[in-house]
């Protein structure tokens, strides 16, 4: 139970650096799940934050202590490792109690304290079986367990579900949340998946090539990306982004993009400077067909169907407006088929507008 | 698929002779030790209780005449292998280890580059460096020491164990030593815990591999030794000597300098076989 800091932390491989000027306050008991496309360096930083890589520059401290140049077993932190990493040559009671053997714990307080941890994870059965006799599901608690009896300052875990197939994931995604109730720890989780990101953590730390672009709770992220490419990342499908020219007449923001014109209020929404360019973004969930009579604050555009994905109730649409195709999340399909033409409403209140300079957030919706 | 019975037969006609040459040293051997010399001189004979009676005369002779030159070689060959197989598998595996997760740089040299020059040591003939060998071991009194041979063969069979054990190491994840420096090891402590049970095949394998080469050494025991430190192999040689070729005594010999490696296989194999299938533990 500790926070931990992270103070402008950079690492160099030779030429390339995987990670740069990192810093980051994770609070005590947090779900800090550091999320970014493979080699963004969120596998990195989580490792110096272990002590299996070196730190180039910067500090790292965890709970009171500075731990930048402390070996991994002096840190008091636990990991699990995309492989789960077991030990083969011992059984699953021995890779439980391996750290507390390291440590000098007495015997019995070792039962007791893998016992207690198998119970939790519901693998008592499998104490005295080896990691090969065990299922995927089942190696995958082996190795939390064998994080659990350490009673750590905090958890590191590097992409623990990746391994696991998909229905699985989600079942073990919210007993990771629940462990993390019950455990009262702080948490760092790695991930490349944005929605695991989106669904576990009380903070996510967004990353891309060694920059931290973003951190913020799931909710702040969905609905205020703070550049084009937390816009992009967070979401799914991802949000539309389409090149737009932008004019600021009196009250109002007029924006022209792909043939459309938008004309947004801009009452009540700060926007100092009007970018040169612009990129404007629209979530899928923020267009639909339009209804007779569409209700106020949309814009009405024509637009040719050109794929229809059922989802059930609803259905992935692409719409095909001037020369871009915008994805749309169509709550009532009314059985549209690809290739007709149809109206489409956007949301105007929800769009937002990025500098294409700087890919920074220039109007957020409203 | 079934073969034509032409292409059978050439298969087992090559499966056959092939047989053959691996099979009839061993079966002239085993008959030569039960030999005594009419049996083999002038003409060879090849069938036992048909062509010569089976005879132990030849162990006899070992046990009796020259039983203290043939313990004398046996503890000497014994020693001089189990050491040095121990050594260089020890030493081996240190430098294996380093070689497969530590980066070095010599100079332009990398990695790769400093375990080709362990392997490049095997690449001179032996003979080119067997007379530094004996002038550095006259000059340090090793001459004649089954562990001045104990040494050589250490040093000998070393690049074999860096190269056998270099695979091993490779073969073990990384991360299963990362999860056990966070479980609270030292980096020894992880190396000896952790990746020295998980390349325990390969060990095994390196040390079997050293010890047959140490224990068939010819070259070094024959230069190194004189009398005090001889091995198996030149006790063997020294058979064929001005007196004439004592065949059934060497076959004696060799068939019981066989019977420890014999055993040693047999004994291991099962760490052999498993070898194949170490690194089984997916994630």
């Amino acid at each position: 139970m500790a926070s931990v800091r992270f103070e402008h932390v950079t690492k160099r491989f030779g030429e390339v650096t995987a990670v740069r000027d990192f810093s980051l306050a994770i609070d005590d008991r947090e779900f800090l799940v550091l999320v970014g496309p493979s080699g963004c360096g969120k596998s990195t930083t989580l490792r110096m934050l272990a002590g299996l890589e070196e730190v180039s520059e910067g500090e790292i401290h965890i709970g009171d202590r500075r731990v930048t140049e402390l070996p991994p077993r002096h840190r008091d932190i636990a990991m699990v490792f995309q492989s789960y990493a077991l030990y083969p040559h011992m059984t699953v009671h021995g890779n439980l109690a391996f750290s507390l053997k390291n440590r000098g714990v007495p015997p019995d307080e070792i039962r007791r304290r893998v016992h207690e941890a198998a119970e939790i994870l519901d693998i008592a059965g499998l104490l005295s079986r080896r990691p090969r006799h065990l299922s995927g599901g089942e190696r995958q608690r082996v190795a939390l367990g064998r994080a659990i009896v350490r009673e750590p300052q905090a958890f590191l875990m590097d992409e623990p579900l990746s391994n696991l197939d998909a229905q699985l994931r989600v079942s073990t995604r919210a007993e990771l949340v629940k462990l993390h109730r019950r455990l009262e720890t702080t948490f760092v989780y790695v991930t490349h998946d944005q929605v695991e990101a989106m669904t576990m953590g009380t903070r996510v730390a967004v990353l891309r090539n060694g920059v931290l672009e973003q951190v913020a709770d799931a909710q702040t992220l969905y609905d205020r990306p703070a550049n084009l490419f937390v816009a992009s990342f967070i979401g799914s499908p991802q949000m539309n982004l389409i090149p737009a020219d932008v004019r600021v007449e009196g009250g109002s923001i007029h924006v022209e993009a792909e043939g459309m014109g938008l004309v947004l209020d801009a009452n009540g929404r700060r926007f100092d400077e009007p970018p040169a360019s612009a990129i404007l973004g629209i979530r899928p969930e923020h267009i639909d067909l339009a209804g007779e009579e569409p209700p106020p604050g949309r814009t009405v555009v024509r637009a040719e169907v050109s794929y229809v994905e059922p989802m059930g109730g609803e259905a992935l649409m692409g719409f095909i407006v001037g020369e871009k195709e915008l994805v749309a999340k169509v709550r009532e399909p009314r059985g549209v088929r690809a290739g007709e033409h149809v109206s489409v409403a956007i949301e105007t209140r929800r769009v937002y507008l990025y500098d294409r300079e700087t890919e920074r957030l220039a109007l957020a919706p409203a | 698929m079934r073969a034509t019975a032409g292409a059978r037969a050439f298969r087992y006609g090559v499966i056959g002779s092939w047989s053959i040459i691996v099979v009839f040293p061993l079966f002239w051997l085993v008959t030569g030790a039960f030999k005594q010399q009419h049996d083999i001189f002038p003409n060879a004979t090849y069938i036992p209780w048909v062509e010569f009676e089976p005879t132990l005369r030849a162990f006899r002779t070992v046990f009796t005449e020259y039983r203290s030159q043939t313990i004398n070689a046996f503890t000497n060959s014994l020693v001089s292998a189990i050491t040095s197989a121990a050594a260089a598998t020890v030493l081996g595996a240190l430098a294996a280890y380093a070689l497969t997760r530590f980066r070095f740089r010599v100079g332009p040299f990398k990695n790769d580059d400093i375990a080709f020059f362990f392997i490049s040591q095997r690449m001179l003939p032996p003979v080119v460096i067997v007379f530094p060998f004996l002038l550095m071991y006259r000059t340090i009194g090793l001459l004649d020491s089954v562990w001045g041979l104990a040494l050589a063969y250490t040093l000998f069979n070393l690049p074999l164990a860096v190269w056998i054990l270099r695979d091993a190491f490779r073969a073990v994840a990384t991360d299963i030593e990362e999860s056990a420096l966070v479980d609270g090891c030292t980096r020894f402590g992880a190396f000896l815990k952790v990746s020295l049970p998980l390349a325990a095949p390969g060990l095994v394998t390196s040390f079997v591999v050293c010890l047959i080469f140490a224990w068939n050494e010819f070259l070094f025991a024959l230069i190194l030794t004189f009398r005090k430190a001889q091995t198996i192999p030149i006790l063997i040689a020294g058979q064929a000597n001005q007196l004439g070729q004592y065949w059934w005594i060497m076959a004696a010999i060799a068939l019981l300098s066989l019977i420890p490696m014999v055993a040693c296989g047999i004994a291991v194999q099962r760490w052999l076989i498993r070898g194949l299938s170490a690194g089984g533990v997916r994630g």
